[in-house]
């Protein structure tokens, strides 16, 4: 077994493995807290609250936008970047046929999976510098938070170099940081990916309870 | 600060496990003869090509015998049967005259030889590859030397504990956007230019060549960030980085490394000069960089090696600059990496540095001579 089919093989089994279990714990875990039952009589609809908290928390309210635009712009800069490059380049969805079996969607050209890097590394960039230059943002960060920054910059940075494919060692540095960021994720902050959606809906839950708009 | 500290240790350790990692990777992986065509190459069959029809000598193997490899310090080649070595000067004698040949090359407007190439090649390699190394070398030994006897520039009056607002988050967030991309670019295109004369022979061709690849690949990705990180820093510092009266000052007390104070507005003139180098040469960086990334604008050969030699020299320029403000801007000086880390500095080192901003902001008079605040006035003093 070579170490390209390694790090694509058995060590991605496991690190997905790791990925799919741990985030699951972790999910059902916070679903299964539950809340204290809510004893005043319902002046609105708190299903109905989850789902405008989710959503009304996609923009900022005016006086927010106004102060916080750049962290508005690498924020939907990055993560939309990356959902593109993640599920739209070429090289990942020939790797998710060859693992599955089944045909997927086509993917995205190669000009389109150029911007989507420029993008999603502007973004990225600028969110970690606002980490460690916003003095709040300073104060409320912890490692937790850079390695997570750090891990992510990597996989994103190995899967650029890789572009070329010439250099099965390239796929291994990529596929290796792949496989360290799966196993990480689930332990860390980037579980926020999975996990936004549960508190702003919470929030918005107990705003509309109330008749509120969370 | 500590965390900070604590982050940027975390984060150059785990930078150096990862990389280390990726280096143990990148050997084991060439252990297994990893490299290959391109993924869009049509594949080749073990038989194709010509079949040697230059004998024991390739394509650039010939042309190096044209120009005299052995002569020009290059491998000690074969010869190829039925040419003599070296033809090379009365070649290229014969050529300057224009003879015109056939070529299948549009870019060549039907020349033999573009003799502008041959001066290319020769600036590139007598000069820019000799000395681009020995540039950055000569300017860390600077800093070092300049360490040794200037010591860290300390706040003489020592740290108030009073800070005054010196940047904002949009400058502070302008500057590390530009600085993260340019040390990307940097560290990609100094493999890319010196990767095969400094790496190889410790590393070996075929890790320089992977390394190479990559480099290629993150150059050409980041170089549309770098530029965009350019301009938003351009607009973003412009205002008060135009040369004033009191920069003349500052020059003829060569900004108080000579011996006394040197007074100076929000920016003094060594930040303003780097300013406008960043500006102007980042401007033709990014202008000559386009180029090499589309190289079918134009079929002017002239402008393509035009560029590569601005695009490496002003690289040099830049990263060695940089290495300077970089050392100056943190461990070089105390209190500065405050400014941009925290978007505030101490009232001291205010006074010391940049005394006419820091009346101009406070309303306190400050002794021009010795950047202290003035005595006359003991009550706008506090």
């Amino acid at each position: 077994m070579t170490l390209l089919e390694f790090v694509e093989g058995p060590f991605f089994y496991f690190s997905a493995a790791v990925f799919i279990v741990a985030a699951l714990w972790r999910l059902v875990g916070i679903i299964r807290i539950g809340r204290k039952k809510d004893i005043a009589p319902a002046r609105g609809s708190a299903v109905t609250g989850f789902f405008k908290g989710n959503l009304r928390h996609f923009f900022p309210r005016g006086l927010f936008a106004q102060r916080t635009w750049m962290h508005l712009l690498g924020g939907y800069g990055f993560h939309l970047g990356l959902f593109a490059l993640l599920l739209f380049a070429a090289p990942h969805i020939a790797f998710a046929e060859r693992l599955f079996g089944i045909e997927l969607w086509p993917a995205m050209p190669r000009w389109a999976f150029i911007i989507a890097a420029e993008i999603s590394f502007a973004g990225l960039i600028v969110l970690w510098v606002r980490r460690f230059s916003d003095p709040v943002m300073r104060l409320i960060s912890d490692w937790d938070d850079h390695v997570g920054s750090w891990l992510t910059f990597l996989v994103m940075l190995s899967g650029c170099l890789a572009l070329q494919e010439a250099h099965d060692s390239l796929r291994i540095l990529h596929m290796g940081l792949v496989n360290i960021w799966l196993i990480y994720f689930p332990f860390s902050r980037l579980m926020h990916s999975f996990t936004f959606f549960l508190s702003r809906g919470a929030t918005g839950a107990v705003y509309g309870r109330k008749g509120m708009n969370p | 600060m500590k965390n900070f500290r604590r982050f940027i240790r975390t984060a150059v350790l785990l930078t150096g496990v990862l990389m280390l990692s990726g280096l143990l990777l990148a050997d084991a992986a060439q252990a297994q003869s990893s490299v290959r065509p391109p993924g869009q190459a049509a594949p080749l069959e073990e038989d194709s090509g010509p079949s040697n029809a230059l004998g024991g000598a390739s394509d650039a193997d010939i042309w190096r015998q044209i120009r005299g490899a052995e002569d020009m310090g290059g491998p000690d080649l074969p010869a190829a049967p039925g040419r003599n070595v070296p033809l090379y000067e009365d070649l290229m004698r014969e050529l300057q005259g224009g003879i015109a040949g056939g070529t299948s090359s549009t870019a060549a407007n039907s020349r033999l030889i573009q003799m502008l190439g041959e001066d290319w090649r020769h600036i590139r390699r007598d000069y820019i590859l000799p000395y681009a190394g020995w540039v950055l070398a000569g300017v860390l030994g600077l800093l070092v030397v300049f360490r040794l006897i200037r010591g860290k520039i300390r706040i003489e009056a020592g740290r108030s504990g009073k800070y005054i607002p010196r940047f904002s988050m949009a400058h502070r967030i302008a500057h590390w956007y530009l600085a993260a991309s340019f040390i990307i670019m940097a560290i990609t295109g100094l493999i890319i230019l010196l990767g095969r004369p400094l790496l190889a022979p410790y590393i070996g061709k075929d890790a320089t060549a992977i390394m190479a690849s990559a480099s290629l690949q993150g150059h050409n990705l980041f170089g549309p960030v770098f530029i965009l990180a350019l301009l938003i820093m351009i607009f973003r510092f412009m205002k008060g980085n135009f040369f004033q009266w009191a920069d003349l000052k500052w020059i003829l007390k060569g900004g108080g490394l000579l011996g006394g104070h040197a007074s100076s507005n929000h920016y003094n003139f060594g930040e303003k000069t780097w300013y406008w180098i960043v500006v102007i040469v980042g401007l033709i960086m990014s202008a000559t960089g386009m180029l090499l990334l589309f190289p079918w604008v134009t079929d002017v050969l002239a402008w393509h090696q035009i560029s590569t030699v601005l695009h490496a020299g002003g690289a040099i320029l830049l990263i060695a600059i940089a290495l300077g403000h970089a050392y100056v801007g943190s461990i070089g000086m105390e209190g500065s990496i405050d400014s941009m880390l925290r978007g505030e500095v101490d009232e001291n080192w205010a006074k010391e540095h940049h005394d006419l901003w820091y009346e101009e902001v406070t309303g306190k008079k400050v002794d021009h001579k010795t950047g202290a605040i003035a005595q006359a006035n003991p009550e706008a003093a506090e």
